[in-house]
């Protein structure tokens, strides 16, 4: 049995095609990923972008969420918070960096293009990125580091603004992106409202200087580096989700995709783990590792974080797929509930798998065996969140109606 | 500003040379680690960046001589009553800049904690091995071959299988001992031990205390085969690796005490390796307050410096209110290996047992603390260039090794509530 079908998952919410789909990318995870890493380690030239170019260019994950009438395969309804999420799992499982990458190319793509308020000319300025059968279609979030300030400021004048950020830490892609999408301060705006928007900005355009990509934690499929936006001029189109609650659902986007990949890397955690109890031999000859009582209850833990993870990220996916229901992904309530899961998986990914190294011992951490990547890749995931403790601030808020900041 | 040195220190009990070792080390870590530590994780295999800082630790500045009598070229740290106390300020302050020197640089005294420690001095085999250490400026690693691919940590965990899953054999040939097996995984292998510690059966299946043997090998004894070093998630100045011993001769005087005290004087090795790792994760700590002291205050928001947000700062309380209470359990610890007299045999199932439940506490402590200052610090918590993330990934090393939380988790319990079977 899979780890798709062993953990609780509400299959009624998925259609036939989200459920193939994830067949389909886990074969492709264990052709392209898994059965070479043991050689091939992290190496981004030889495994990662090979598998990447495969994934986002012939299999398409980067046209699925388009809309046919700019060359993508027009999955672009709210309800494709559950082919993310069934996708997601998969890939994350074969590399969570990819899936990073994917949440943040899917995050862009529902400002841009999500049925019923397709931004048309920013579509047309994109879709050479995104449907391109040759260039995986790399996007770079510029996230607030700190919960709600900006790293970058944009200004509009004469129909083009003008975006502006000394040196910007992306949540990811730095090094690489095709396209930057840039959380901005925006200024000159009369309704403090809208004082808040995303720029997409080509990764070629005049005015960007792009550091050295700089050694990280994990998630090496993400070079990630610091970029200087220095008045990079983009078509008034191109500020794709205009203000706060735009943005928001930006985010909680980008959240159902940090969780999704959190609940892939552990799938994979599971499956180290499993192998290791079910052969490894401990107290002598006969006594099996998972049968001993203590090590049971630690193993029977990180079932049980997996499980909850999962079940809440598909519960995440489906207020973001019934705006009918749950009201629009960008509403405070929404977006609270987004950060509340996407901060709850991550820190329970870590809790997980930490404790599946544990039960490993030096074997959890030695390369050889993988696990400790998925750590390193979990850990990393979740400071593209940002500082807990800060986002705990939206939480107070929309339930105590606290003031604090 | 505050600094590390601003943690609280036993006074009353801290070693002669607590000052004056701190400040060498101190300063060998500030010239010889931290400028190039960010590069030590590439350099994993070859060691060509690690190398000359453990030249001037180990071999240069002496400190792997410190356990040796001093007649033979040593400190005599190891016939000292601040042995333990020493110990800890010394393995502190290497962690502090990089784990896995401490590790590799502790390691070296292992072994040695079998022959040249009071009350049960082997005088005979420190003449054999000291001038391997005292008798050069070029660093030299031993290290404790235990872990075997069959049980991991069941070698450790002496009282349940009694030495009954040691499959490394020893058998005595005239005035030989003629040693056959496989170990994984020691600190200082992986192709640059010069001494091991063997633990070996002599009677395989044995749960007789008389059948555990603890046999000293020089590295260069024909049929011994080291490995490379095996690839990890952090800690590349330690290297590990595949140890064969095949019919490995060496004088029957090569075993460190005889039946029955070798598996006694072992466990001292192991309340060692926890005051150790315990050591290791105050370092670590002290210099995670450093980069995390230089970020908070360095970083703002809404106009006001990171540490400032009531939130950050609760954060920050726990983590000064943790790194407290390690310095404080670990010297502890350490002085009651120091007073046997007070705290009874440092091989004692007691002493074993306290210095498990502080390891594993210290060690849970300090992962959950490191990984709040890093996501307290967003992205740039895990960018190299900020250290913290480094010491993240070690110190999951720490709290992996000797068995882990489980085994400790087991001896704990099983001396305090006087468990039969765990």
């Amino acid at each position: 049995m899979s780890s798709h079908d062993l953990f609780p998952c509400m299959y009624e919410w998925m259609s036939d095609m989200d459920v193939s789909l994830a067949g389909n990318l886990r074969r492709w995870a264990e052709s392209e990923l898994m059965e070479k890493r043991l050689e091939l380690k992290e190496d981004y030239a030889a495994l990662l972008a090979p598998a990447m170019r495969k994934l986002f260019c012939d299999i398409g994950l980067q046209r699925l969420f388009w809309p046919e009438a700019h060359g993508g395969d027009g999955h672009n309804s709210p309800s494709a918070a559950y082919t993310m999420v069934a996708a997601l799992e998969q890939v994350a499982r074969g590399d969570t960096g990819i899936a990073l990458l994917l949440s943040s190319l899917w995050a862009l793509q529902t400002c841009v293009a999500t049925e019923g308020r397709v931004n048309e000319e920013a579509c047309e300025a994109l879709s050479p990125v995104i449907t391109s059968n040759d260039a995986p279609a790399i996007v770079s979030l510029v996230l607030p580091l700190f919960r709600d300030v900006p790293q970058a400021k944009a200004k509009l004048s004469r129909g083009s603004w003008s975006v502006e950020a000394e040196k910007a830490r992306p949540a990811s892609s730095g090094a690489d992106a095709s396209v930057f999408a840039v959380l901005c301060a925006l200024e000159g705006v009369d309704d403090p409202g809208d004082a808040l928007g995303i720029v997409a900005i080509p990764g070629d355009a005049k005015g960007i200087k792009r550091g050295s990509a700089f050694l990280k934690t994990g998630l090496a499929a993400d070079r990630n580096a610091d970029v200087e936006f220095a008045k990079v001029k983009a078509p008034e189109a191109m500020c794709v989700a205009r203000g706060v609650e735009a943005c928001r659902a930006a985010l909680a986007w980008f959240y159902l995709g940090v969780s999704a990949s959190n609940v892939g890397a552990l799938f994979a955690c599971h499956e180290i783990l499993k192998e290791w109890g079910d052969n490894r031999v401990i107290k002598g000859k006969g006594n099996i590792f998972k049968d001993n009582p203590l090590t049971a209850a630690v193993m029977a833990e990180v079932a049980k974080e997996i499980s909850v993870d999962r079940l809440l990220t598909c519960d995440l996916a489906r207020v973001l797929a019934e705006p009918a229901i749950y009201g629009p992904a960008g509403s405070e309530a929404n977006f609270v509930t987004a950060s509340m899961v996407a901060h709850q998986v991550a820190q329970s990914a870590e809790k997980a798998i930490g404790n599946a190294m544990e039960m490993m011992a030096s074997a959890g951490y030695a390369t050889e065996w993988n696990l400790e990547r998925y750590w390193r890749d979990t850990k990393t995931m979740q400071l593209c969140l940002g500082p807990y403790e800060l986002a705990k601030m939206d939480v107070a808020r929309y339930f105590y109606q606290s003031q604090a900041r | 500003m505050r600094t590390i040195d601003d943690f609280t220190r036993p006074l009353e009990y801290l070693s002669p040379l607590d000052d004056p070792l701190g400040k060498i080390v101190r300063d060998w870590a500030e010239n010889y680690v931290i400028p190039h530590r960010r590069k030590f994780d590439e350099d994993w295999k070859e060691h060509a960046l690690i190398e000359p800082a453990f030249k001037k630790l180990m071999g240069e500045l002496g400190m792997q001589r410190v356990l040796f009598p001093e007649d033979l070229g040593g400190w005599g740290l190891g016939r000292s009553n601040y042995v333990g106390t020493a110990s800890y300020r010394l393995f502190e302050e290497v962690a502090r800049a990089d784990s896995g020197m401490a590790v590799a640089f502790g390691v070296v005294y292992w072994p040695m904690v079998m022959i040249a420690m009071e009350p049960h001095v082997n005088r005979e085999l420190c003449e054999e091995f000291a001038p391997i250490f005292c008798n050069t400026t070029e660093p030299r690693f031993a290290a404790n071959a235990m872990t075997e691919p069959q049980g991991g940590a069941d070698i450790e965990n002496m009282e349940i299988v009694g030495g009954s899953t040691i499959q490394t054999t020893a058998v005595l040939d005239g005035d030989e001992w003629v040693i056959n097996g496989h170990k994984l995984w020691p600190t200082n292998s992986g192709g640059v031990c010069d001494l091991f510690g063997v633990v070996c059966t002599t009677n395989p299946g044995s749960r007789d205390p008389n059948d555990f043997a603890f046999i000293f090998v020089p590295a260069d004894t024909p049929g011994v085969t080291q490995g490379p070093p095996y690839q990890k998630a952090g800690m590349a100045a330690d290297k590990n690796g595949d140890i064969w011993f095949e019919n490995v001769r060496v004088p029957k005087s090569y075993r460190a005490h005889g039946p029955g005290l070798d598996l006694m004087y072992f466990k001292e090795v192991i309340s060692f390796g926890n005051m150790g790792s315990i050591s290791f994760v105050g370092g670590v700590m002290l210099n995670v307050f450093e980069r995390l002291y230089e970020f908070v205050s360095s970083e703002t928001y809404k106009g006001q410096p990171l540490k400032e947000h009531d939130a950050v700062a609760g954060v920050l309380a726990d983590f000064v209110r943790d790194t407290e209470i390690v310095r404080m359990c670990g010297y502890q610890y350490a002085r009651m290996l120091d007073r046997p007299d007070l705290y009874g045999p440092r091989w004692s199932d007691e002493m074993v047992a306290k210095g498990r439940a502080i390891k594993y506490w210290a060690c849970d402590q300090g992962m959950a603390d490191v990984g709040k200052a890093m996501n307290l610090m967003s992205s740039y918590g895990a960018d190299r260039d900020w250290d913290i993330e480094k010491h993240w990934r070690d110190l999951k090393i720490v709290q992996l090794w000797m068995g882990g939380k489980q085994l400790c988790q087991a001896e704990v319990a099983r001396w305090f509530f006087d468990l039969e079977t765990v």
